[in-house]
């Protein structure tokens, strides 16, 4: 069984990859991050990323599926968060269950700084996994909320680049927002 | 790879989930030094991340530098967001001057729209003689299926009206705005109590010495049983 990516290492990993095809349960697919690490996930939790589920459905991808965009501490993050969400609780059927993973995802994005978000951000963008990047979104969405323009600085280390003449314009074309 | 950031004012069409192209390169932090984080993000993922924040949030984003400030008044962005707070309606127009200047416009409005009703709530008959426009051309059509033509003749009709016992609190739903430069037209239901069907109230205003007044009512009559409701 082979796959149609090209591999930095050439024909090591290749072997490994024929390797990892014949001896991987059936149900599983293996991730390796840009760096190396490598990942066992259920088909299941896979199909969370459009681009595998794809690649499965077209049934060109092997078990082995490399990431080349995005690091081992991202992509593990990432499928934890997966792992989590293969079953999405529908909130009106199950809303003690949709609680408690609202309960988890709050503290699965405590633990994370603000570079890793956009990491996780980027990193879901590309593997195509719309909930993660929504939830991702919003969590960075929730750091500017309500604060000043001087803070959002603060917080994302922008440097403020406007003229005084720049300044003043930006006010007026923004003082709507201040008038509560 | 090179990543191929997405050009100012290209932006991709924002529906639930738009995929746009990410490359190799987007790794950030030994990209440019001295450039945050947000500022490395935005370019690729620029309208799907923004259109999770709310106005406010959004017009502070556009005040901290010049390249937020290019992202955040994205006209796709504020297009997005008034059909989220507003309406899905006048989606195929283009704004005259953008559509963020649209959205803190039809804010302004529907601001004064329900101001109108604050004051139809307590009677504040002075409030309601600031609002409308002191002109001859000024109509007011009320519930009770009487018009009133001028602005005198609006007044005296409004005193009238607040000379009941009690003022009305209507509870005003779908609320639908069309602005042009320097008039515009709202419609809505107003519902009195939980029984009774709305009144359908079309309002308009106009923009003159930097505010808004109202030029026109017009209040449908309440119809029970075919039978006209006299209200006031």
């Amino acid at each position: 069984m082979s796959s149609s990516k090209k591999s930095s290492d050439g024909k090591s990993s290749e072997i490994e990859e024929a390797v990892a095809s014949l001896t991987m349960p059936f149900n599983k697919i293996l991730l390796t991050s840009s760096d190396g690490e490598s990942f066992e996930i259920d088909e299941a939790v896979a199909r969370k990323f459009q681009i595998i589920a794809h690649m499965i459905e077209d049934d060109c991808a092997g078990k082995a599926i490399p990431i080349d965009n995005v690091t081992g501490d991202i992509l593990s993050k990432i499928i934890e968060y997966a792992k989590k969400h293969v079953v999405e609780p529908d909130e009106d059927e199950d809303e003690e269950a949709k609680k408690k993973l609202d309960s988890w995802d709050a503290k699965f994005v405590e633990k994370l700084d603000l570079e890793t978000i956009f990491k996780i951000i980027l990193a879901a963008n590309y593997l195509n996994f719309e909930g993660l990047l929504g939830f991702a979104s919003q969590t960075v969405a929730d750091y500017i909320k309500d604060k000043t323009p001087e803070e959002v600085r603060e917080i994302f280390n922008i440097e403020n680049d406007f003229t005084p003449e720049e300044e003043e314009a930006i006010r007026k074309e923004n003082a709507w927002t201040f008038n509560g | 790879m090179p990543s191929t950031p997405l050009a100012n004012g290209v932006s991709p069409p924002l529906c639930g989930v738009e995929r746009t192209e990410v490359t190799a390169s987007s790794t950030v932090a030994d990209d440019k030094p001295g450039v945050s984080m947000m500022e490395q993000l935005v370019p690729e993922i620029t309208t799907h991340a923004l259109s999770y924040l709310d106005y406010p949030s959004l017009c502070r984003l556009s005040m901290t530098n010049s390249l937020m400030r290019k992202a955040a008044n994205d006209d796709n962005a504020w297009k997005a967001l008034y059909h989220k707070d507003f309406t899905m309606e006048q989606d195929g127009i283009t704004p005259v001057n953008g559509w963020k200047a649209y959205y803190a416009t039809t804010r302004a409005i529907i601001s004064v729209n329900t101001e109108f009703f604050s004051i139809i709530r307590d009677r504040a008959l002075q409030v309601m003689a600031r609002l409308w426009l002191n002109s001859d051309y000024v109509k007011c059509i009320h519930a009770s299926g009487e018009l009133f033509s001028g602005y005198n003749e609006v007044m005296q009709s409004w005193q009238l009206c607040f000379n009941w016992e009690q003022g009305f609190d209507f509870q005003v739903h779908t609320v639908r705005t069309r602005i042009l430069t320097d008039m515009a037209w709202v419609t809505m239901k107003a519902y009195l109590n939980v029984d009774g069907g709305p009144f359908l109230i079309t309002n308009v205003f106009e923009f003159h010495n930097g505010r808004w007044h109202m030029v026109h009512h017009h209040s449908s009559v309440m119809l029970i049983d075919d039978q006209q409701v006299v209200v006031h």
